[in-house]
């Protein structure tokens, strides 16, 4: 974990939101939600479709006003607009003008984020090369299909260089050579510094990103922590010789299996001869199950999942 | 951080296909005016260089109503000013900015309006003065203000309500020049009420002085600056009412 240190660049403290509809038909979007960020960390938002991760982005960028509760960016209040030039963000399915060329548009935004001469050239460079539009710099965004505004849409968040970079959906609508190039280009962004701060609902994305989480819910956090501690919750499987434990399987070879929790690892191992263990190795936790087990369990089984109420 | 905004404002806006349509009607519309002057009969002249200042007017105010309604509640339903927003740029820069660009790309459709006008009359053999030149300075500043209200109803509203509303203020803004005309029997509170809620409306027709161009009638520079700083100080009013609205405003 690169520049990884506990001081956080994102953290929401008690907020609620609430989308003022009219007055009988108000949304609780987010109610009471607690989390940080660790800089230099991969965090992953999880949640079902509804379920606040985008209400809580659009908070973090001063794009929606009026929540209660504080969140600093970047160890301060969010209300300091000038902030947002060490932030990065892509919104979910972009959608930029479409009479402007990638080349031109580039441009425009970097000068928005303070870049000049040629800092921003060799900044449109960069993204250029990382993202593969070099040859596109003249086209129009309005000919550009879902998944290359997708790119496009990468490409100036990261333009900048930010300190914290905030992507909503990264992966929606890419085929999968672009999913495995924009995972490239975020460890990359990681590896200079940048904070990731992402939502998804596609768990494999997470596991192969992130070091922390955050699972929210009906705009409730159900969990947040570091994903290794997640992982290593998973129970062990023993693979041994000799005289069967209490409750193991035993295979026609002779060998036998049990599955016990790493709490019980002592008592387990301690009562084996030597040389009895064959294997002893963590059963791997399906993220997509556990994610799917806990939001139900937070509501009871059967109940919908996510939908902002 | 506001003329960059304005800057890609204009360009975006001046690519749009509603603002190339709509010239490329105006060029239609101006080569059919020669019809009209052949059906008068007499002065056919002056009523063909009538049309074709009249129509600078009613184009130049359908751009500033498509573009300018299309502008800010495309950006928010599309979420394009998502990535604009998410830069150190506050709310006010954006709506200035955008307002300004806008401005930039309707004065450039109004110079080439203008200049198709010119040519398209002395082609024709129609006399134009140097007045022509000054009713077409005040029709643009028209359509800049019609361009502020149609900023101003978007921020407020759906864009397909905001486009009735300009037009609406527009049919308005050129009736409210002949309300004095309307009220002569009106007195006390009723004259002071309909007065008051006359002065709500940008009258329009300060800005329409084609009419005495054509005929070669001038405009004194005190009342020339006096139409210019009225028409300034209702941009600045609309701007400034898009501006506190947008602010407020959840994207």
């Amino acid at each position: 974990m690169p520049g990884m240190t506990s001081a956080p660049v994102l953290t929401f403290t008690n907020v609620s939101f609430t989308y003022r509809g009219d007055w009988l038909n108000r949304i609780h979007a987010l109610k009471r939600v607690d989390l940080s960020v660790p800089r230099g960390s991969a965090y992953g938002f999880l949640g079902a479709n509804g379920a606040g991760k985008s209400t809580s982005i659009k908070l973090a960028m001063g794009l929606l006003h009026g929540h209660k509760g504080d969140i600093t960016l970047l160890g301060e209040p969010i209300g300091d607009h000038r902030l947002r030039a060490r932030v990065g963000f892509l919104p979910e399915q972009p959608f930029f003008y479409d009479n402007l060329a990638v080349g031109e548009y580039l441009a425009y935004l970097g000068h928005l984020s303070g870049l000049h001469g040629g800092t921003l050239s060799a900044a449109i460079e960069r993204v250029y090369q990382l993202l593969d539009l070099g040859d596109l710099r003249a086209r129009k965004l309005g000919s550009f299909s879902k998944g290359m505004r997708q790119r496009f849409g990468l490409a100036q968040a990261i333009l900048h260089r930010p300190d914290l970079l905030v992507l909503d959906e990264p992966f929606s609508g890419l085929d999968p050579l672009w999913r495995a190039r924009f995972k490239e280009v975020m460890a990359l962004e990681r590896t200079r510094g940048a904070t990731l701060f992402f939502s998804s609902h596609i768990l494999s994305d997470i596991e192969d990103l992130c070091d922390s989480y955050c699972v929210i819910d009906h705009g409730e956090v159900l969990e947040q922590g570091r994903l290794a501690d997640l992982l290593g919750q998973a129970p062990l499987q023993l693979t041994a010789s000799g005289a069967p434990a209490a409750g193991a399987t035993v295979a026609p070879d002779g060998t036998w299996q049990l599955t016990f929790p790493e709490s019980r690892r002592a008592e387990v191992l301690g009562a084996l001869p030597p040389g009895a263990v064959l294997r002893l190795e963590r059963q791997r936790i399906a993220l997509e199950d556990y994610f799917v087990n806990r939001v139900k369990a937070h509501h009871g089984a059967g109940t919908r999942l996510g939908g902002e109420s | 951080m506001i003329w960059v905004i304005a800057s890609a404002t204009m360009r975006e806006s001046i690519r749009s296909k509603a603002f190339l349509g709509l010239l490329a009607l105006y060029l239609v519309a101006v080569l059919l005016s020669r019809i009209a002057g052949w059906i008068s009969g007499t002065d056919g002249d002056v009523v063909t260089t009538s049309i074709v200042f009249s129509l600078q007017s009613i184009f130049g105010v359908l751009v500033a109503v498509a573009t300018g309604t299309a502008l800010v509640q495309t950006e928010i339903q599309q979420k394009t000013l998502y990535t604009i927003l998410s830069r150190p740029v506050k709310r006010w820069h954006f709506v200035l900015g955008k307002f300004l660009g806008l401005s930039g790309s309707l004065i450039a459709g109004q110079v080439i309006m203008v200049l198709i006008g010119l040519v398209y009359l002395r082609a024709t053999g129609a006399q134009v003065t140097g007045w022509a030149l000054l009713a077409g300075l005040l029709t643009m500043l028209e359509v800049l203000v019609m361009a502020s209200v149609s900023l101003c109803w978007t921020a407020l509203t759906t864009p397909l309500v905001a486009v009735a509303l300009c037009l609406a203020t527009y049919a308005l803004g050129h009736a409210v020049g002949e309300l004095p005309n309307l009220l002569y029997h009106l007195h006390g509170v009723k004259l002071l009420l309909c007065s008051a809620l006359a002065a709500l409306v940008p009258d329009l027709s300060r800005f329409v002085y084609r009419d005495l161009a054509l005929h070669q009638i001038p405009i004194t520079a005190a009342d020339l600056a006096g139409r210019v700083v009225y028409g300034l100080l209702w941009i600045s009013l609309f701007v400034t009412i898009t501006t506190v609205v947008f602010r407020r405003k959840q994207l």
